[in-house]
């Protein structure tokens, strides 16, 4: 085998991939990139260089601060939830006091929220958050509401109401994750770790937690970057309000470009937001690396 | 003692075990219901759990309407597709990260995640126009080609991950008996690999069967649409049809929840290997 | 030197990627029937009888179930022009036209709603009519009315919709409302003596995603009492009187408790959902809803009434008119066939059938439309229209979903006491209106 030959292989293999995205992830990227420096394309049919007016215009929005404000919320608290309910419930189908075919049952049940699309999500929860909905009628017979509440039309609890639904459709993937993570630890620690005296609380920060690290932190990233661009969810429950109670910078983009047909603003928002994620790419790899 | 810390633990799961399936099945348990009841019943104060005139004829109306049974041909068809043509170059491409350290690797899988992350609503009005220009617009290829970008990424991440575990001896010893690598590919890495392989082709399914913007915008007539394209076209200008909205999303997750049946031991398998570095 | 290396391996694979591509290309095609299949096939028999027109729209979904169709047909069989249907709901169409105006696959004829027309006439996305009329020699003195941008027109209203209120007569009589309200004090009464029994008087949509409820059921009461939001074809909000004391009733009715819960993320049909259901007294709604509420609710008891006015109003009360309205895409090879579909669609029979057909009134002025079998509720509809000004002066305005949106925050704002008065608001939404207009 040749040195020359053997520099190429690689990137054979990476062929297809490397052919795929770039000519429909990479040119439309670079394609909103240009857009973004531009003054109002697609709408204008000669549009000028404005170089970075979209950005400062995005930037000085105040609106698009909201967004981001509210982007972080939505992200975080959506993360935060998904990992606790997500351990919870795998530690729970992990338990040895559960039969086989119970486990396989349960782990059915609560991989459910998983198998639906964004707009079915978002249906059903409009239906069930309706203020006569069954929620508030369920809430209201067990006394835990006194007057029925505006789950999505209330400012004060609409984005707290879109973090739930969103926490409610992504913990199963955190589930599942763990759920495998967890069986793929030795029992050999386990026993290790009893035979030091350690209780079970102890086990799990000092075993079980450690063991999943690579897991964990690969499940966090991809979530974060799949959470904030999170926008079929809270389009089709709140369209980003009411005001801009539940605007994200996924909907902020969304209103600018098909609302306001002011594409270039749009585009200079997508352009931030990848920016943002090819931070996170960076760290991703950099962790694999460490791990390698 | 041991036997009353035991039976104290039992309880507490017996009762997390409920409060969970309440969280994660009643939304889905009440979308059943709503299928059945009549459209006029469904935002009725207080509630009906099982309506009085509980009728299949929202899924009747569905499996009667030659339009509707195409959403859930051409879902299948594509889905298929996707899958099989994602693990194909996926695999390919996990090999070479796996095996390989070559210039640009770094770089390539920053990429990589990084694409993930760009919302693909702002890329529709440059895709569409690409679509286009490929002359792919309202094509099964349209759909094929873009699910699969959305979902290579995470492909190739996962079986990297998967092909890490797997010892090098393994296919060198094959190439020092004289068989290419790509012979090694196939025949030493491929095999114990099928549990990755199964749960990444599930998240790829999951994906191209529910994915909804880029199947609207990159589609013209509803010969070439999909499930949740088909579940929308029931929210009329002023009115909706419930029930046949909930009869369609029950039988769209469906297929996704039998493939989940019965890959699930694959499934579970594969994400360990696939996340676990050794 | 590396580096060159991968840079041309790169370059090679983009070539090589071009030609898998096109092979999918193929492939792709071939596996379904597509619609690009069957335009070759009629641009290759040539001459007028092989035209194919795509006709996208939403209107075959609100309709019965194949009549578009049948009326298409006849079309195709005076003309030979052939014409495909692609009926999706209302939103799906708008995104479709919008992604299709931006990339130019818009479908050769195109259903248009008012609100959408400024922006894709500005796009040069959709066909100026003035000229495709004038090379016709078409008579345009039939048209009702015509949605103009700069002077040429770019969408005729092929069926108009209007919106009276809708009145359950059960909850009023129970309430010892004996007499529809004609006037706003009126209305705050009847809502008052329906909220001491626990129901909401009347509803108002306002979700962010769909903000229509600013201009079907918000600013329906300005127009009524002959009230305006434009001055000129420019904003006319801040210190306007009579929409500060529309903003005031409004405010007042939320402030009483007259207004169904959920008002912030309501759409129009959770709104008809309420009224339904008989948890709602009034609404402003379309009268194209009257037969979804007649066979949902076979028993509700309602009546219609024209939007009461302000004390003392005699002139001519505006009601608000949406539109099913028909533009030709810029990017269709076969205008003067297409036109000769919009000419069809908008002559007095044709028009006058689609019109039956929606529960909906013509938008040719000659049609006349048979309601003989329609129900007495909608002829008294058709009675109360005929009696007032059609007006929406959204139809043809720049970016008109923004601006119902923008007016909408602010309006909530308001409601929630974020604002101080009703003269800050309006100032407020002037601000954020300002820019459209430039």
């Amino acid at each position: 085998m040749t040195k020359g030959k053997k520099f190429i292989t690689p990137y054979l293999y990476l062929l297809p991939t490397i052919i795929l995205m770039c000519i429909l992830l990479i040119v439309p990227i670079v394609m909103v990139i240009g857009y973004s420096f531009y003054d109002n394309v697609i709408i204008n049919k000669n549009p000028v260089f404005v170089g970075l007016e979209n950005y400062s215009k995005v930037l000085s929005d105040p609106v698009f601060f909201v967004a981001i404000k509210n982007t972080l919320f939505f992200v975080l608290i959506s993360i935060v939830a998904h990992f606790l309910i997500g351990m919870l419930f795998a530690m729970l189908l992990n338990t040895r006091y559960l039969g086989v075919m119970t486990k396989g049952i349960f782990r059915v049940i609560y991989a459910l929220p998983w198998m639906f699309t964004a707009s079915v999500i978002a249906i059903v929860w409009r239906m069930m958050l309706n203020p006569n909905g069954v929620l508030n009628y369920l809430m209201t017979n067990m006394g835990l509401i006194s007057e029925k509440v505006e789950w999505l039309a209330s400012r004060d609890v609409a984005l707290a109401s879109v973090t739930l639904i969103n926490i409610w459709s992504g913990y199963p993937f955190y589930m599942i994750s763990i759920l495998a993570g967890l069986q793929g630890i030795s029992t050999d620690l386990y026993e290790a770790s009893a035979l030091d005296g350690a209780n079970a609380v102890q086990t799990f920060f000092r075993i079980t937690i450690p063991q999943l690290k690579p897991i964990l932190i690969s499940l966090l990233m991809l979530d974060f970057v799949w959470t904030l661009q999170q926008f079929a969810l809270i389009w089709m429950t709140t369209g980003g309000g009411p005001v801009n109670a539940t605007e994200t910078i996924s909907t902020y983009i969304y209103k600018q470009g098909f609302s306001k047909y002011q594409y270039s603003m749009a585009s200079a928002g997508a352009v931030i937001l990848l920016i943002v994620c090819t931070i996170i790419g960076i760290f991703y790899v950099r962790q694999q690396k460490a791990g390698d | 003692m041991i036997g009353k810390k035991k039976l104290w633990v039992q309880i507490i799961i017996i009762i997390l075990l409920v409060i969970g399936t309440i969280w994660a099945g009643f939304p889905i348990l009440w979308m059943i219901l709503n299928s059945f009841k009549p459209n006029s019943e469904i935002f009725a104060w207080p509630p009906t759990w099982i309506s009085e005139n509980f009728s299949l004829d929202a899924y009747k109306a569905i499996f009667t309407n030659p339009e509707q049974v195409r959403f859930f041909i051409n879902s299948y068809a594509i889905s298929a597709i996707v899958v099989t043509v994602t693990l194909i170059i996926g695999i390919l491409a996990a090999y070479a990260f796996s095996r390989f350290n070559f210039p640009g690797k770094g770089i390539i899988n920053t990429i990589i995640v990084a694409v993930q992350a760009v919302p693909p609503i702002t890329l529709l009005i440059p895709y569409m126009s690409l679509i286009v220009s490929l002359k792919l617009f309202n094509t099964y290829g349209a759909l094929i080609l873009t699910y699969m970008v959305f979902t290579l990424p995470y492909a190739i991440l996962m079986l990297t991950g998967y092909f890490n575990t797997l010892p090098k001896d393994l296919d060198e010893a094959v190439m020092i008996d004289g068989g290419s690598r790509f012979k090694a590919l196939w025949s030493v890495l491929v095999p114990p690999s099928v549990p990755g392989l199964v749960s990444v082709g599930m998240y790829t399914f999951m994906q191209a069967w529910n994915e909804y913007l880029f199947a609207l915008a990159l589609t013209k007539t509803n010969d070439m649409r999909t499930v949740p394209v088909g579940i929308n076209l029931l929210m009329g200008q002023h009115a909706y049809e419930w029930n046949q909205m909930m009869a369609m999303s029950v039988l769209g997750s469906l297929p996704i929840l039998f493939l989940f049946l019965f890959f699930q031991k694959y499934f579970i398998a594969g994400m360990t290997a696939g996340s676990v570095k050794n | 030197m590396k580096f060159k290396t991968v840079a041309k391996k790169i370059l090679s694979a983009a070539v090589v990627g071009t030609m898998v591509l096109s092979l999918a290309a193929c492939g792709g095609s071939g596996g379904g029937e597509s619609s690009d299949d069957s335009k070759d096939e009629g641009g290759s028999e040539g001459g007028g009888d092989g035209v194919t027109l795509e006709f996208q729209q939403w209107w075959g979904v609100e309709l019965p179930d194949g009549a578009l169709a049948d009326i298409c047909q006849k079309f195709t069989d005076d003309t030979g022009i052939k014409i495909d249907l692609l009926s999706n709901p209302y939103a799906d169409t708008k995104t479709q036209i919008a992604s299709g105006a931006a990339s130019g696959t818009m479908a050769d004829v195109v259903g248009l709603d008012g609100s959408w027309v400024y922006d894709f006439a500005k796009q040069g996305s959709i066909a100026n009519l003035t000229e495709l009329m004038g090379g016709a020699g078409y008579d345009d003195s039939q048209l009702s009315s015509q949605i103009q941008v700069d002077g040429n027109t770019y969408m005729i209203p092929v069926v108009n919709f209007a919106y009276p209120m809708y009145a359950n007569m059960d909850i009023l009589k129970e309430a010892g409302i004996e007499e529809l309200p004609t006037t706003r004090d009126e209305f705050l009464a009847a809502c008052e003596a329906v909220s001491k029994n626990g129901v909401a008087g009347w509803a108002i949509p306002l979700s962010s995603e769909s903000p229509s409820g600013i201009q079907n059921q918000f600013m329906t009461w300005l127009w009524a009492s002959g009230g305006a939001m434009l001055k000129d074809g420019k904003p006319n909000l801040e210190g306007n009187a009579e929409l500060e004391a529309t903003v005031e009733f409004v405010k007042e009715m939320f402030d009483k408790g007259y207004i169904a819960a959920g008002a912030n993320s309501m759409k129009e049909p959770d709104m008809v959902e309420e009224f339904t259901n008989g948890r709602v007294a009034f609404m402003t709604d379309g009268v194209s809803h009257l037969t979804t509420i007649k066979k949902e609710a076979p028993d509700l008891n309602f009546d219609y009434l024209t939007v009461p006015v302000v004390e003392g109003f005699s002139g001519t009360r505006g009601m608000d008119v949406a539109n099913w309205g028909i533009g030709i895409a810029e990017n269709c090879e076969h205008k003067d066939e297409a036109w000769q579909f919009v000419e069809y669609l908008m002559s007095p029979e044709v028009n006058a059938e689609l019109a039956v057909l929606a529960n909906a009134f013509p938008g040719n002025s000659k049609a006349e439309p048979d309601y003989s079998s329609s129900d007495e509720l909608f002829v008294k509809a058709y009675e109360l229209f005929q009696s007032c000004e059609a007006i929406n002066e959204f139809t043809g305005a720049p970016t008109s979903e923004d601006l119902m949106r923008s007016f909408g925050e602010e309006l909530q704002l308001y409601i929630d006491g974020d604002t101080a008065s009703a003269a800050d608001m309006l100032k407020a939404a002037q601000e954020r209106w300002m820019p459209a207009f430039e």
